[in-house]
């Protein structure tokens, strides 16, 4: 799960160095914390948020496989 | 088991009618057939020169995966002319610039074909997803369509990939297409399949393009369509390009733009 946030991030933002996941599960739930550097909020979030969504629904895919639920949270940068 | 093709042609007021009354007369969903529409009918003005509708239907095979070939990999550029039957071949150019022009073009191609395959495999690998990608390109039908890249996934039990209302087939295609034109520096319009599951969508909107013609017709509004991604929305133009009473035009920024069928000048007022 946290590969494939991770993978698709890195492929949409200018700073790939930047990206980060943090992954915290809790029982059967899995909790992704993506971080990336500023200039690139706008690609990992997308014009209403379609690239943020797109990406937890295939994150759905991958936490069903195991037999888990996650969620994707974009974390704004400090 | 038999896989005898079995057609039944079938005379209605309406295609619409004369769908729902085949299908109940195989007994079959819309999904087990194949629909020509024949003839699509006209209402005629007082019920005068009204002519039926006339639709052909041809039930499928019991597994439609098995008969196809998908091209492996990226490397065959140029061959998928099967797989689309219906587009025209281009006019006719002078050869020294058709060639120069070709050649060229599939150049860029092949890089295309080979970097979608190559982030839709890993997509899916990271999704936990098995499944065969193939990429092939579909060449497009005129001067103002552009070559389209699309990507085949097939395996078994993918119906995870497609979700509701297709959207996790959407958002992989979306999130595939960023990738892919990220890598190659311009956009590439790009369309995911799963198991054929959009061959048979585009039959259905071929359905709904001249159901909403015909409401349009007989409202005498403009009728305009749900958001659909570029590929769904020439499929609505192309359907309805030689229609006697509407024309369409799309409106609206992508991803919302959307597809308005409106009323030709001659059929405004009855």
């Amino acid at each position: 799960m946290k590969e494939l946030i991770e993978y698709i991030s890195r492929s949409l933002v200018d700073d790939p160095t930047q990206v980060h996941v943090r992954e915290a599960r809790d029982g059967s739930h899995v909790r992704l914390e993506l971080r990336v550097a500023k200039e690139d909020m706008g690609r990992v979030i997308g014009k209403g948020g379609r690239v943020a969504n797109s990406m937890r629904l295939l994150l759905r895919v991958a936490a069903a496989r195991e037999g888990q639920q996650a969620t994707l949270d974009v974390v704004e940068p400090r | 088991m038999s896989f005898e093709k079995t057609t039944l042609e079938i005379i209605a007021p309406t295609v619409e009618e004369a769908i729902d009354r085949g299908l109940s007369q195989l007994g079959l969903s819309f999904d087990a057939v194949d629909v020509d529409i024949l003839d699509q009918g006209s209402r005629g003005l007082f019920g005068l020169g009204s002519r039926q509708a006339r639709v052909r239907l041809t039930i499928k095979p019991p597994a439609p995966q098995v008969e196809q070939q998908p091209v492996e990999q990226a490397a065959e550029a140029q061959a998928p002319a099967a797989a689309e039957p219906k587009r025209e071949t281009k006019p006719a150019q002078p050869a020294a610039e058709a060639q120069e022009e070709k050649s060229a073009a599939s150049e860029a191609t092949r890089e295309a074909l080979r970097v979608a395959q190559q982030v839709v495999t890993e997509l899916l690998e990271k999704m936990k997803v098995r499944a065969d990608v193939s990429a092939t390109v579909v060449e497009p039908v005129d001067e103002n369509d552009e070559e389209l890249v699309m990507v085949e996934i097939r395996g078994e039990d993918l119906s995870i990939l497609i979700g509701r209302r297709s959207e996790t087939l959407n958002a992989l295609q979306y999130i595939a297409s960023l990738i892919v034109s990220k890598e190659l520096g311009r956009w590439v319009p790009m369309s995911i399949d799963v198991q054929g599951y959009r061959a048979r969508r585009e039959r259905q909107i071929r359905i709904l393009a001249r159901r909403m013609a015909e409401q349009a017709l007989h409202t005498g509004r403009k009728q305009t369509l749900e958001p659909m991604p570029a590929n769904e929305r020439r499929l609505v133009h192309l359907e309805l390009r030689d229609h006697p009473g509407v024309y369409t035009e799309s409106t609206g920024d992508e991803p919302n733009r959307k597809v308005v069928i409106l009323l030709k000048k001659n059929t405004q007022n009855e």
